[in-house]
């Protein structure tokens, strides 16, 4: 067993490691994360999950229900620490992973992984508790200096493969199960199915793929008269797209993102040439990427508080436009369904800590993304615009097919394992 | 909304509730808000309510034979926060993040739904009754009665929202309650620190004495920016990051700029 593998088990029994290896480790990762992009490219399948916040425990319960790494390749959407008790327990074993199966999991940068926000909220206090110094939250600073900002997955499917039977029967397949496919699918911890929503099956889809390998556009599209998506779960989701239905015959990109747009941001590529081995600013592209928050305005908004930016629905739909995306993924604020799709299904926030600060009593949530293998496992990888160029399609109607969305929803882990005792209000003479 | 109703909430507890005395006391505790009521709140509020909401939560006072009661909920709390935004506060790098987008953004100048984001709430608890009603009083709450050892027969804590205000520091409301034998304390505090700028307390205390159906309420303010309090705890031995969480030693540090007494007599039974 390599020093790295005991560290592992180490830091999944919830112990820490000694100071010399984590120096060592973030060193190692620092060496890996220079290497990556801004933005990372990761192929489907993967789950993608949101915010942890030091809850180890609730870390421990989503490996189980999401599968341990490396079997399941995951990406992690920031905000490993502060708040929860168990920071230190969460990163580094996030960050052994990451070094010991650079592959298989993806970690981007949440505006908590930052010298001045965990010196408020919890991480920096958490280093002196258990080290007794600075010096490892100093090296672990320097380690989310190097975070991408964000990941863009590729290759994911259209269409999910059922996962089993519904827990109490109520998906009316009043469509022949030909003409619909299986959109989103919503799980519990068990793996019982709660909810799904179908939507008409793209007929050129599997055509086209047998057909001809070379699609060329502009495409005959006139065939597909719009059509409502068929929806058999409860509706509300926004999960069955735009209403309108959509006609290329592939899957758009998923990015990744800690926070949401950014106005100094009209495309992918102007993330990456951002020079992110930085503290994470008050201004600019980067900050707005970990800090900004969609909301439902038309345009751009300022914030109240005077500071951070909002965007409305247009813009989420002109920038997946624009950039060949299906769908945004998120994190950054807390959900108590665990996700929530807003904009027809064009950004989804994801949040994985459950009981929140041990006390809001949310559930949480993992968003899996399938693998198109209808292709031959062949990515498509243009910017280009395909599907669109024909001028034929309207610019409120999504030139790409969202991805198929499965999201595990999980609880808390069970309070007695994770070492504290139950929460009572110990009575005070307050005055 | 996807169904997801088969899940049930670990944390999800029936209310607790103790009659003493003539008086009925009842808390109860539930998870945050779904999405569903939070939208609904959000149309009746007219602004958008914190992160987390525990809406259902509440503690309630009762008296039993003149049905006066008073109750502290999120929603009531929420409902006097100044939906306006005259008294808006900003962040601590607002002026430095807003100068450095003047130039590229300048369509982008628009405040979206401008309110007092800080959740600042005057909240005195809903009162019901159709008897007298409090009146002012030069009258306090016997603090010394209050510091008796008294055994404590129900106690609790109840939050009614929270806000992290985008990582800029902390709002929150809480109640906690405390009955003795023959009198109770109620404390419903409002706590606000945005770093760098202010810290804020709106205390409002409700004392019963069981024996004389006397009530009292208190409600006082404090203030006190951010650092006039960094400096006033530098020159003590306390751990500074430490204090600055907690409401209780804040409360003897900051400064008090208004009080207001208020006090009624419940009526005996006259059935």
């Amino acid at each position: 067993m390599s020093d790295l593998d005991r560290a592992i088990a180490q830091l999944r029994a919830c112990r820490l490691i000694p100071e010399s290896q984590v120096r060592e480790l973030c060193y190692k990762a620092r060496e890996l994360l220079i290497e990556e992009g801004n933005v990372v490219c990761v192929d489907a399948p993967v789950t993608i999950c949101g915010d942890i916040h030091g809850q180890f425990h609730d870390l421990m319960e989503l490996f189980r229900v999401g599968g341990d790494v490396p079997d399941t390749n995951y990406l992690f959407m920031g905000d490993f620490v502060d708040r929860g008790f168990y920071s230190l327990e969460s990163f580094l074993l996030l960050l052994c992973l990451k070094v010991r199966y650079p592959d298989r999991i993806t970690l981007i940068r949440g505006n908590h992984e930052s010298r001045q926000i965990t010196t408020v909220y919890g991480f920096y206090d958490e280093c002196i508790r258990k080290y007794g110094s600075a010096n490892v939250w100093r090296y672990c600073c320097e380690v989310f200096d190097y975070l991408a900002l964000g990941a863009l997955v590729l290759g994911a499917s259209s269409e999910l493969e059922p996962s089993g039977p519904s827990m109490n029967d109520n998906t009316q397949t009043t469509m022949p199960l030909d003409d619909a496919e299986l959109e989103t699918e919503i799980l519990n911890s068990k793996g019982e199915v709660t909810g799904s929503t179908y939507r008409p099956r793209q007929r050129t889809l599997s055509d086209s793929s047998t057909d001809t390998r070379n699609i060329s556009p502009p495409r005959d599209i006139s065939a597909t008269p719009g059509q409502t998506p068929l929806r058999t779960g409860a509706p509300g989701t926004g999960a069955s797209g735009s209403g309108g239905g959509s006609y290329s015959s592939r899957t758009g990109s998923v990015l990744c993102v800690h926070g949401g747009l950014s106005p100094l941001i009209d495309t992918v590529d102007k993330i990456r040439l951002i020079d992110r081995k930085q503290e994470v600013p008050h201004e600019g592209a980067m900050c707005d990427l970990l800090w900004s928050d969609p909301d439902e305005i038309d345009g751009w908004g300022l914030s109240p508080r005077g500071a951070g930016f909002l965007f409305g629905g247009d813009i989420v739909k002109q920038f997946n436009y624009r950039n060949d995306l299906s769908l945004i993924a998120r994190a950054h604020q807390l959900v108590m369904e665990g996700y929530k799709e807003m904009f027809d299904g064009g950004i989804v926030t994801v949040w994985s800590a459950p009981n929140y600060c041990y006390r809001c009593g949310n559930v949480a949530s993992i968003l899996e993304l399938g693998e198109d293998t209808s292709n031959g496992g062949t990515v498509t990888r243009s910017n280009g615009d395909y599907g669109r160029s024909n001028g034929i399609i309207s610019t409120d109607k999504p030139g790409v097919r969202s991805p198929g969305r499965r999201y595990r929803v999980f609880e808390a882990a069970a309070q007695d394992t994770r070492g504290m005792p139950a929460k009572k209000p110990v009575a005070d003479y307050f005055l | 909304m996807m169904r997801n109703s088969t899940m049930d909430f670990p944390t999800a507890e029936r209310p607790s509730s103790i009659s003493i005395k003539g008086f009925q006391i009842i808390t109860q505790k539930r998870p945050i808000l779904k999405a569903e009521p939070i939208e609904h709140m959000t149309k009746k509020l007219g602004i958008a309510p914190p992160e987390m909401i525990f809406g259902d939560n509440f503690v309630t006072i009762e008296h039993e034979q003149s049905k006066w009661g008073i109750s502290f909920n999120a929603f009531d709390a929420l409902d006097r926060v100044d939906k306006t935004g005259t008294s808006m506060l900003k962040v601590a790098y607002s002026k430095e993040w807003q100068k450095s987008r003047e130039k590229t953004h300048e369509g982008i100048k628009e405040v979206v739904k401008p309110f007092d984001w800080s959740y600042t709430t005057n909240y005195m608890g809903t009162v019901h009754s159709n008897g007298p009603a409090f009146e002012p009083t030069a009258e306090s709450i016997p603090l010394e009665l209050l510091k008796q050892p008294d055994p404590i027969l129900f106690f609790d804590e109840v939050i009614l929202y929270e806000d992290e205000l985008a990582d800029n520091g902390i709002a929150m409301l809480s109640c906690k309650i405390r009955v003795m034998p023959g009198r109770l304390l109620l404390l419903s505090r409002f706590f606000m620190r945005l770093d760098n700028v202010l810290f804020r307390l709106r205390d409002t205390r409700v004392y019963v004495d069981f024996d004389t159906s006397e009530v009292i309420r208190e409600y006082q303010c404090k203030e006190m920016d951010y650092e006039r309090v960094r400096q006033t705890l530098a020159a003590t031995r306390d751990d500074i990051p430490a204090v600055m969480r907690d409401p209780n030693k804040l409360s003897d540090i900051l400064p008090l700029l208004e009080m207001r007494s208020e006090r009624v007599v419940l009526e005996d039974c006259r059935t």
